[in-house]
């Protein structure tokens, strides 16, 4: 019965906590009490997941007030599972910043640096559990703020380019988020997400034009957001500028999170039955296709290796934004499972190149030879390169296998060969960075055996996350089956 | 800034503003106000000692790092009060409430109040930081 705080109070030791490092006067203390945060949350996320496999998922009324008047969190199998990714994700990029951040950062800005992961990670939670859609708005607020900050703290000036550009965007899409939520509330009175699904069952007929603009709006805006095809603008500045371990947040869960947000509005609050009236789906699911092709046409002419993953994110996010599109449940399902590995996937990709560029430069050019210097952080590069591509047991080829058949459940069969022509895309661009990297001759010249790797101390958070692939991609079968279950 | 009667009016005005922001926040849960309009008054009271006194006499004053400290104390104080309540209401449990008092004094309305007070304090903070980086380009 006491599991059921636990989401709330995870929110509530990251808020609390982030607000302690500012009054602490040693750097070892409030690193300590920022791993230390992050670690508590993931205990307490596993806790509820235990509750919540034998007792089911349930409502928690926040406060005093009952649900149409107060705000309720809804926890469910998915929802703690995501939790579980984004802190246990969190706190190893955390461990991991522990070694960097003094090269990356100015040295007085690094404990709001801490502040500001506390802030980010705890807002993201709070969209993925909230059931209220105001409340879920003012989270999104603060998870931009706390992105853009993360971005802006090198104190560079491309990064105050990127991160103006960023924050422009951004605020424009939680802008239109808003906007839906107005029109949703002007016809349904109700803020609860429970509550105007209810509502909306019995009036949708009478509406149909408001409804169809606010998932417009919703799309639109969470769009904007979690960088779908054309409105992705925003993403290579801001993620190949910032530090590497913001980049690995921020590709990895900060987009998630937002991706995650619309699959709860198209299904919580509006239904699929009503959404599948509207040609949203087929929006989501066109603008998802180009996303795949054309974010990894625009990686392969990319010069700088950061880009490259950072459009690879494009392209990663067109899966999910595919899947939604595709409107079955195998299609949701193989959604949220992307959802999951693509986030280590990617935050070990831009960790492992986060220590490459510290050795080398910023270039593709820079990297040849790198796997005789590096063999280790290139061979975990290696692994997350192969299951973006999707090679067997990986995570990347089970959630490309299950699109294919997903694809073919919802008979469109012309997209099996947009979902093929993705595949050999990221395979162009990400096996040349490893065969320049292993082998060539010219590429060896001069290079001496594991001179600059780095001890293993400092790898092993990211040769978890590495593990934690590959574990993903052994118990598919269990994961996919209770996002699932808990999707109807 | 140089100028005999600024001098003077300011140094009989900023009470006097000040005293109002507090006004404002001790009575935010009985008439129109709260925390953060009384916030920003406070907060543009330090922003007028700030222009008129000069840069020197003020960082003397609000050190960077006390209100840094005082704001990062209050918002402690308001997530460990305003979750005490959450989790309290959440859980079903009934244990210590703050008592409720008689409708209309200032000591009454529960935890509106010191909630406010918590408010205003980082509000007239943040308000005074602000100012500062966007004049000067530093705290």
């Amino acid at each position: 019965m006491i599991a059921r705080n636990f989401p709330l109070l995870t929110i509530m030791i990251l808020l609390i906590c982030s607000f302690i490092m500012p009054i602490v006067k040693e750097a070892k203390t409030f690193k300590k009490l920022s791993i230390i945060s992050m670690g508590a949350s993931v205990v307490l996320n596993i806790s509820t997941l235990i509750y919540i496999k034998y007792d089911g998922s349930f409502f928690y009324r926040v406060g005093h007030w009952d649900a149409p008047w107060g705000i309720e969190l809804h926890i469910g199998m998915i929802e703690i599972i995501i939790g579980i990714l984004f802190t246990l994700v969190a706190s190893l990029v955390i461990w991991y910043s522990f070694y960097s951040v003094d090269t990356e950062i100015p040295k007085e800005k690094i404990r709001f640096y801490y502040l500001l992961i506390n802030i980010l990670i705890a807002s993201l939670l709070g969209i993925v559990y909230s059931n209220d859609l105001f409340n879920s708005f003012v989270f999104i607020e603060v998870s931009t703020l706390a992105s853009c900050g993360i971005v802006v703290i090198k104190d560079k000036k491309e990064n105050i380019k990127a991160t103006l550009k960023y924050l422009i965007l951004s605020i424009l899409g939680s802008g239109l988020f808003l906007m839906g939520i107005a029109f949703i509330y002007s016809i349904t009175g109700n803020l609860n997400m429970t509550f105007i699904h209810n509502e909306l069952a019995e009036i949708y007929i009478k509406y149909q034009n408001t409804i169809l603009i606010s998932l417009a709006l919703f799309t639109v805006g969470l769009g904007v957001k979690s960088a779908m095809f054309p409105l992705h603008i925003w993403l290579p500045d801001a993620h190949s500028n910032a530090p590497s371990t913001s980049s690995a947040l921020l590709s990895a869960l900060v987009l998630k999170a937002f991706v995650f947000m619309l699959i709860k509005i198209l299904l919580r609050v509006f239904s699929l039955e009503i959404v599948i009236q509207y040609r949203v789906l087929d929006l989501l699911l066109i603008l998802g296709s180009i996303g795949m092709i054309f974010g990894s046409v625009l990686a392969i002419m990319q010069k700088n290796i950061k880009r490259v993953i950072a459009y690879s994110s494009v392209a990663q996010m067109g899966y999910i934004f595919y899947g939604i599109g595709l409107g079955n449940s195998l299609g949701l399902t193989i959604s949220i499972f992307h959802i999951i590995s693509h986030a280590l996937t990617k935050s070990t990709l831009f960790l492992a190149v986060g220590s490459m560029m510290e050795q080398t430069g910023k270039n593709l050019s820079d990297l040849k030879g790198i796997g005789k210097e590096m063999p280790v952080t290139l061979g975990i590069f290696t692994i997350g390169a192969f299951s973006m591509v999707g090679i067997p047991i990986l995570p990347g080829f089970i959630s490309k296998w299950y699109f294919a058949l997903a694809t073919i459940d919802a008979s469109k069969l012309i997209y099996l060969g947009v979902i093929l022509l993705s595949s050999l895309l990221n395979a162009v661009y990400y096996f040349p960075i490893i065969i320049n990297g292993y082998f060539g001759e010219e590429n060896l010249k001069g290079k001496v055996f594991m001179s600059k790797n780095k001890p293993v101390k400092e790898l092993l958070p990211v040769l978890i996350l590495t593990v934690g692939i590959i574990l993903v991609g052994i118990f598919n079968k269990g994961i996919i089956n209770a996002i699932n279950k808990s999707l109807i | 800034m140089k100028s005999t009667i600024l001098y003077e009016v300011s140094k009989f005005l900023i009470p006097i503003i000040q005293l109002f922001g507090i006004y404002i926040i001790f009575h935010g849960h009985l008439s129109p106000g709260g925390g953060f309009a009384g916030g920003t008054i406070i907060g543009a009271g330090l922003i007028l000692y700030r222009i008129v006194f000069g840069e020197e006499k003020a960082q003397e004053k609000l050190k960077y790092t006390k209100l840094l400290n005082l704001m990062c104390g209050s918002l402690i104080t308001y997530g460990i009060l305003k979750g005490y309540s959450f989790i309290v209401g959440g859980s079903n449990v009934h244990l210590f409430d703050i008592p409720l008092g008689k409708p209309g004094d200032i000591l009454s309305g529960g935890l509106i109040l010191p909630l406010n007070i918590c408010v205003g304090i980082v509000v007239s903070v943040v308000i005074y930081f602000l100012f500062n980086l966007f004049y000067e380009g530093e705290i």
